[in-house]
């Protein structure tokens, strides 16, 4: 992970990696002893409680299980937001903001992409970043 | 184990106290519990406290008001479980034979964050990432609107009638009836769930005294007997989960059928965990009072209404009478206690013999709840 990212994703931290070619993927937890995926990141398995973890980069895409336009908060998210859980192929489910939506267009299902986002800001009013999923465009997939 | 029953309920009304401190707030309603009992203070040997944000030593704070002092006082945390959680305790250490008389109370204090949505542990991954509960419910609403073809309408209705029942309740904190217009056209809170559809933030207290079977004779004329007193945490999962299926409620009232030797058909009235108006519906199916996918039906059908084959929140439940969240359980438990007594009112489930308490906390990622606890009460 470059510095530069670093700096920008004051939120997800080592959750998240970016590419050269601007692919966003989400980074979890794989267990060596019982292969048991987890987002985000853990020091031991809850499976089977092993420290034998390593870093792991999950699929760029997801498909939207569920969503909410959420309108109340506390300070610091940019109100309305989109909040979602969208299901990875690893068998991780993932907390998500949906970014660069129109609410009445999302469906079930739906295939999403990983990508950087601004969500919100804090007090002092610098940008709060972390990864966010938006529909995958037709023809993009 | 011994039998155990409820001997003395109190509570003050929910609301918004905030010139009063907790233990302002809650002494009220522990006095009118003890008062109810006919209990001597000094026969309480223990007294269980919970309070999710109340902060250290509630119970003391309240029982030095009291002069209930000099015993056992144990503070419990559980979010919206703290005080069921303090019940479920409190029974086992009379069911055991450790003490004969218990005092428990539920207390919270929610105006002193001045509103808003309930603050939850920022440590938490999706917490830090901007869950909020009502989110949380929202998205179990849109998927069961999913896959079961429930309506906004529907929805709309539980508020509906749980602001009904709460016109018959001095201790609601809401007592004005609302249309299934007025919850649409509220503001919305995280879609598709409005205002309407969230129970309001508040504070309150309220408390019950507990004791051996055997003893509650010399209290009370009608001790409400406890005939299954469960409690789970949920199960963590990484993974895909049917947000439709709340797992927690479904594995612990399973589980406390089997305890009470009962079924959900013997039970005459429940005051369940509506938080948000969706839960309730979840919950009828979950507690096993109609099928997976015909909850809404059995709402519009009028049989969880008070008149209903199985009055669900007489009370008002969280949408109506409040939830400020640690006084929960104990609350709902005190509506099931005046119910089984007869003494309700308007609101009365005639012929209550058998009365059921459900409560969620929650807030947790990876979690349908983190804690969920289910009571079972007769006469």
């Amino acid at each position: 992970m470059s510095e530069e990212l670093q700096e920008a994703l004051n939120l997800a931290g080592d959750a998240v990696s970016r590419a050269a070619d601007g692919t966003v993927q989400l980074v979890g937890s794989e267990c060596g002893e019982c292969g048991k995926n987890v987002f985000p990141p853990t020091d031991v398995c809850p499976q089977c409680m092993s420290e034998n973890l390593s870093s792991r980069k999950l699929s760029a895409q997801g498909k939207l299980y569920s969503w909410s336009v959420v309108h109340a908060a506390p300070k610091g998210w940019d109100l309305p937001f989109i909040a979602a859980y969208v299901d990875l192929p690893e068998e991780v489910r993932v907390f998500a903001h949906i970014v660069d939506a129109d609410p009445e267009a999302l469906e079930m299902e739906m295939p999403v992409e990983a990508r950087i986002a601004v969500l919100g800001s804090d007090e002092s009013g610098t940008a709060i970043e972390s990864y966010a999923f938006t529909p995958v465009t037709k023809g993009d997939s | 184990m011994r039998d155990v029953a409820i001997v003395g309920a109190g509570m003050v009304p929910f609301g918004k106290y905030q010139e009063k401190t907790l233990a302002d707030i809650a002494w009220p309603a522990v006095k009118q519990a003890v008062e109810d009992a006919g209990i001597k203070k000094t026969d309480i040997e223990a007294t269980y406290c919970g309070t999710a944000l109340g902060g250290m030593m509630s119970g003391q704070r309240i029982l030095k008001k009291l002069g209930i002092t000099g015993l056992p006082i144990i503070n419990i945390e559980n979010a919206c479980s703290s005080s069921s959680t303090a019940f479920r305790e409190a029974w086992i250490t009379v069911a055991a034979g450790v003490y004969d008389a218990v005092l428990v109370i539920g207390v919270e204090k929610l105006t002193k964050f001045g509103g808003g949505t309930l603050p939850l542990e920022k440590e938490d991954w999706e917490v830090s990432h901007g869950l909020v509960m009502p989110a949380l419910y929202a998205m179990r609403a849109r998927r069961y609107m999913h896959e079961y073809g429930l309506t906004e309408n529907d929805i709309a209705d539980v508020s509906v009638k749980a602001r009904k029942h709460g016109v018959w309740n001095e201790d609601a904190q809401f007592r004005k009836e609302v249309t299934r217009e007025e919850v649409l056209a509220s503001r919305p809170v995280a879609d598709p769930l409005k205002l309407f559809h969230c129970c309001p933030s508040g504070d309150g207290a309220a408390a019950v005294v507990i004791c051996s079977a055997e003893k509650a004779k010399q209290y009370s004329a009608e001790p409400i007997r406890v005939i299954g007193s469960e409690i789970n945490s949920g199960k963590y999962m990484t993974g895909y989960r049917d947000m439709t299926s709340p797992e927690i409620t479904l594995r612990g009232a399973k589980q406390l059928y089997e305890e009470a030797g009962i079924g959900p058909e013997d039970v005459d009235l429940a005051e369940v965990h509506d938080a948000f108006a969706i839960a309730e519906l979840l919950y009828y199916e979950a507690l096993g009072f109609c099928a997976k996918g015909d909850a809404a039906k059995l709402l519009a059908d009028g049989e969880t209404s008070v008149g209903g084959k199985i009055p669900v929140n007489p009370s008002g439940g969280l949408l109506s009478k409040g939830h400020p969240i640690g006084s929960t359980g104990v609350a709902q438990i005190v509506e099931i206690v005046r119910q089984l007594r007869g003494q309700c009112g308007q609101r009365q489930v005639e012929g209550a013999k058998v009365g059921l308490t459900h409560c969620t906390g929650g807030g947790v990622s990876g979690f349908d709840h983190g804690v969920c606890s289910i009571n079972l009460f007769a006469r």
